[in-house]
């Protein structure tokens, strides 16, 4: 159970397709508690998935409790095999991502969504959530397509940004 | 390693970037941070660009104009000297100015930020419209330093924009880590 370090682009996991767990045991639950450990390290980020610490498993960990743009708030969740069973409504918002440095971008996604995955006891969880959370969501399971942000904005000069400083991190410089 | 700025403008047409890159790869330089894009027809260029040492600012701009100048384009090379970013710290928002097309908007506006210090980041501008009757729409990303009043400034925008017969809005833009 650790903080693991967090890959950034380009590293190549981060592009790749995660594979499904056949079964949630003692491993799966093991990287559980490092996603967790390593969303916990950062004060402003609500969501890890395996491949952004390395493992190319389709698992996420998430949390947008106290978060200002949050409706809906399921607490920590921790998902394997995420599917998206429903989708709609769309709405744009600015985004950083932990494993592209520099950047935001302005990303349509949907507001309303089910997700039904596996939780680290095993047991199927189905998570209906909107609004910022519906988002974060989205976001970690485009991690375990190998999708990044940057994949889905539809313009370079209008919709991807230079990064400001966010809360809890230092400024990056060139 | 030195560093050069580079513009490059002209009456758009297809090839123009591959044959700007192909004069600064067989220079040998790496090119950093572009933009390009196209004005009412017109192609418009900017490049950071690094390079070996014996490259010169002129030089590579010789080799540039050699490249160009049969596509009917103007380019100019400068040396770009290092020296710490002036940053201005504080929240970003956008701006948006829209309305019958006039002279002196784009002043007027950027006047209004420039005296809060606040510092425009990116600025896109287009005249749309009917030629009879043309829009002028302007989007501005800003940064506002925390010591100035987001509702004063909202409304100083406001009131500029009464005075040109445009319309401004201004909202916060907050990017969320995932």
């Amino acid at each position: 159970m650790a903080e693991r370090p967090v890959l950034r682009l380009p590293d190549p996991v981060l592009k790749r397709v995660a594979d499904r767990v056949s079964a949630v045991g003692d491993d799966e639950r093991a990287l559980a508690r490092d996603l967790v450990d390593t969303m916990r390290v950062s004060p402003a980020c609500v969501g890890i998935a395996a491949p952004q610490i390395g493992v190319s498993i389709r698992a996420f960990c998430m949390d947008v409790t106290g978060h200002k743009k949050a409706d809906s708030c399921h607490g920590e969740v921790v998902l394997f095999n995420p599917e998206i069973v429903l989708a709609r409504a769309a709405e744009v918002a600015r985004e950083g991502c932990m494993s592209v440095p520099d950047l935001t971008g302005n990303v349509p996604r949907a507001t309303e969504v089910v997700v039904r995955g596996l939780d680290p006891s095993g047991s199927v969880r189905v998570i209906e959530a909107n609004a910022f959370e519906a988002r974060a969501l989205l976001h970690e399971i485009d991690h375990l397509e190998g999708l990044l942000f940057l994949d889905r904005v539809t313009s370079l000069t209008t919709d991807v940004f230079r990064r400001q400083t966010y809360e809890g991190q230092p400024k990056r410089r060139r | 390693m030195s560093e050069f700025a580079a513009w490059v403008t002209g009456l758009d047409r297809p090839g123009i970037i591959a044959a700007i890159s192909g004069v600064l790869f067989d220079q040998g330089c790496n090119l950093e941070d572009c933009s390009m894009t196209i004005l009412s027809g017109h192609f418009a260029m900017t490049l950071l660009a690094t390079g070996p040492d014996e490259v010169t600012a002129g030089a590579l701009e010789v080799a540039l104009r050699g490249a160009v100048e049969p596509l009917g384009l103007t380019v100019a090379v400068r040396d770009v000297e290092e020296r710490p970013e002036e940053e201005v710290e504080g929240a970003t928002f956008m701006v948006a100015v829209y309305g019958a097309d006039r002279p002196g908007i784009v002043h007027r506006i950027s006047q209004t930020l420039a005296e809060r210090g606040v510092n425009i980041t990116d600025l896109n501008t287009r005249v749309i419209g009917d030629p009879g009757e043309p829009v002028y729409a302007m989007q501005l990303e800003v940064t506002v330093p925390a010591s100035v009043d987001a509702e004063e400034l909202s409304a100083a925008l406001h009131d500029v924009g009464a005075e040109l017969g445009v319309d401004t809005s201004i909202h916060a833009v907050e990017a969320d880590v995932l």
